[in-house]
């Protein structure tokens, strides 16, 4: 009893720990520029103010910007549900010699720093035509070596007698793939799509760089245009943090089930 | 100038495969400026800008458009932090604008890309600006750009607490430190000078080596072990030995410090007028004043940074690019600049005009200007300033001596080299 009175205590320390940042800047963006800044701090806001959403809407496009982050990170997770999955199958439910060689090169790929790929993969993109398009700006992250890593796991646990089984009626690949591998897979695939959203709705160095143009911007990129070192208007750029984070949040509390039964499931972590 | 000091080290990493793993050829002195035509202009010119710049350009360009009829004028705005990142990698890719403002520091790097085009004297009259400033759009004696607008710093105190203690503002190095003394035994800035000894650090220190008569650099050899370094960095400790210099209180506690007079003087540059006007709240702007840097035996030199202007040679409008800059820097455009943006005018007669000499705070970093210097524009210039800032917090947190932290610069900066 009282080791979970105990627990409950610092589990609540934690929780505040965690939260009250948060809190603050949301409870911030409603606060005028001044009051901010105030040293010190205000928790609740003394003057409550939508100055600083009025400032996002009047100084970015914020309906575009706010468009072509839905649709970069809509096209990557559903991407890399798809083809992780489909490389996924192919490493542990497909016979074929090399399968442990092209597992390690995967593996070799996550242990490379992005930031190094960047220039080469922005020559590339430079080179194919695509720079300040929404394509050029999904295409590195349209296959990720962490979501076949986390399906390769996870498909390695569903008994390969389900897919001989089907192999033995007739199921062609993808029939099998499709109508019986997928759908076992829902608790991973929900992690797999929460990771890519995260990484691909929070991403800001490789659009930044892609998008030339504003109309081609993500929300992080257009918020980091009112972030200087003496300028900054810190009205407009919580009003935007709440705005990028709202829609994270809300996904997670609808996949949260999923979510943690994928990772448990997965051994990640 | 502070605006650019901050520079990731991802920076480093895309610049080095840049500059090596691509191969470019070297932007070396056989570059030779073309002139520009001077006959009718059009077409689209795309130009980048980093922040407030990038937000009003555009707007701001509709007169040279209206004056220039068929020439539109497309501006792409950037966050700082990704500015460089962007334009290095648009090099390397072969996918750069037309212009693109870049950080007063940057020009080295850029010139060894080869990808930034030779200023044309035809257009440009480099006697026209500040020679701090043309300073830094120079690399290897060629001109690659024309500076756009431009920072400094300088000594800002408070007047009711100096009055208070019976000081005026310092004038020499001396005074400064009997300033400190008299603010806080008198006039109650337990604080007394804010020094910043943290990221940005160089700036505070390299210009007390120029007052000292020092240079940081010499026939492209860094020269940190000097006697004129270790008199700077003397002179900066000497607050925080002597207890006028806080180097206990925490990172976000300026400019509220000197809000609320616990320091009575700090150095900065002309946006702080700014900030200081809208964060002290009304009538603050009556409580402090700006003065010129306090001088060293060998005078008062301040650091200069601010913003350049490059055209790449990939541009599909060149003519239209290098007018465009042209009218930039035509110091009426420049007065209108500084009241759109408070970018100080790069150049110099813009500064007769009264929208910068009413306001007196404004008119001292005219003053200022006309002897600050810029650091030199090497591609490894912000790794040395990294290493400076390392040694420039020890001095503070008197963990080392002077003379010790500048054999330390040395030896460091000389592993990195100048990158020529």
């Amino acid at each position: 009893m009282v080791r979970k009175a105990v627990l409950y205590v610092l589990l609540t320390l934690g929780l505040g720990v965690v939260v009250t940042p948060f809190g603050w800047a949301v409870l911030s963006s409603f606060k005028p520029e001044q009051e901010i800044r105030q040293s010190p701090p205000t928790f609740l806001p003394e003057r409550p103010t939508l100055d600083g959403y009025r400032a996002l809407l009047d100084q970015m496009d914020l309906f575009i910007v706010f468009l072509n982050s839905v649709v970069v990170a809509g096209v990557i997770v559903a991407a890399n549900i798809l083809f992780c999955s489909m490389v996924a199958y192919a490493l542990t439910k497909l016979p074929f010699r090399a399968r442990n060689i092209v597992f390690a090169l995967v593996m070799v790929q996550m242990m490379v720093p992005g930031i190094v790929l960047m220039i080469p993969q922005f020559v590339v993109v430079a080179n194919l035509g695509l720079v300040n398009t929404i394509f050029g700006i999904v295409l590195p992250y349209l296959v990720m070596p962490l979501g076949i890593f986390l399906m390769r796991q996870f498909m390695a646990e569903i008994p390969d007698e389900l897919v001989h089984a089907a192999r033995i009626d007739g199921a062609g690949e993808f029939r099998i793939f499709f109508r019986i591998v997928m759908p076992l897979c829902k608790p991973a695939l929900a992690t797999l799509g929460l990771i890519t959203f995260l990484t691909a709705w929070n991403n800001f160095l490789w659009p930044a760089v892609v998008a030339q143009t504003q109309d081609r911007y993500t929300l992080p990129v257009a918020l980091a245009i009112f972030s200087n070192h003496q300028t900054s208007q810190y009205g407009l750029l919580l009003a935007g943090a709440v705005v990028v984070v709202a829609p994270v949040l809300i996904l997670f509390l609808a996949l949260q089930r999923f979510f943690i039964e994928g990772i448990a499931s997965t051994g990640i972590k | 100038m502070r605006k650019f000091s901050r520079r990731a080290a991802i920076g480093l990493v895309a610049t080095g495969l840049v500059l090596s793993g691509c191969g470019r050829d070297a932007g070396t002195s056989a570059d030779k400026a073309k002139d520009v035509g001077a006959g009718k202009i059009s077409g689209t010119v795309t130009v980048w800008a980093m922040g407030t710049e990038g937000e009003q350009l555009g707007a701001f360009a509709k007169e040279f458009e209206a004056a220039n009829p068929g020439v539109k004028v497309v501006v792409t705005p950037m966050g700082f932090d990704v500015a460089h990142d962007k334009i290095i990698s648009a090099i390397a890719g072969g996918a750069t604008p037309d212009i693109s403002m870049i950080g007063s520091t940057w020009m080295g790097e850029l010139a060894k890309t080869g990808a930034v085009e030779p200023t044309p004297s035809n257009l440009i009259d480099k006697s026209a600006f500040f020679p701090g400033s043309w300073e830094t759009v120079l690399s290897g004696g060629t001109a690659y750009g024309v500076p756009w607008y431009v920072e400094t710093r300088a000594f800002y105190y408070r007047k009711d607490l100096a009055d208070k203690a019976k000081v005026k503002a310092p004038t020499t190095w001396e005074e400064t430190q009997s300033f400190a003394s008299a603010v806080k035994a008198k006039a109650g800035a337990s604080q007394g000078v804010y020094q910043n000894f943290r990221v940005g650090s160089w700036q505070e220190v390299v210009p007390l080596v120029w007052q000292a008569g020092g240079e940081i650099v010499e026939g492209n050899k860094w020269t940190f072990d000097t006697p004129q370094m270790v008199s700077a960095l003397t002179q900066f400790q000497s607050f925080y030995k002597k207890g006028t210099a806080p180097n206990k209180v925490a990172e976000g506690a300026f400019p509220q410090n000197f809000i609320k007079g616990e320091a009575a003087a700090f150095y900065s540059g002309p946006w702080m007028i700014y900030g200081l006007d809208k964060d002290g709240g009304a009538g603050f702007d009556q409580k402090y004043d700006v003065a010129p840097y306090p001088k060293g035996s060998a005078g008062g030199t301040s650091l200069m940074g601010g913003g350049d202007l490059v055209v790449f040679k990939k541009s599909k409008n060149r003519d239209a690019a290098w007018r465009f800059i042209q009218w930039l820097s035509d110091p009426k455009t420049q007065v209108k600049w500084f009241q759109t943006t408070k970018g100080l005018p790069a150049v110099q007669s813009a500064w007769q005009d009264p929208a910068l000499t009413s306001d007196k705070r404004v008119a001292v970093f005219g003053e200022v200007l006309k002897t600050a210097k810029t650091p030199p524009p090497y591609s490894t210039w912000e790794q040395v300033a990294r290493v400076l800032e390392g040694e420039i917090q020890k001095v503070a947190l008197l963990k080392t001596s002077p003379a010790e932290a500048a054999k330390v610069m040395q030896q460091k900066a000389d592993d990195i080299g100048t990158g020529l």
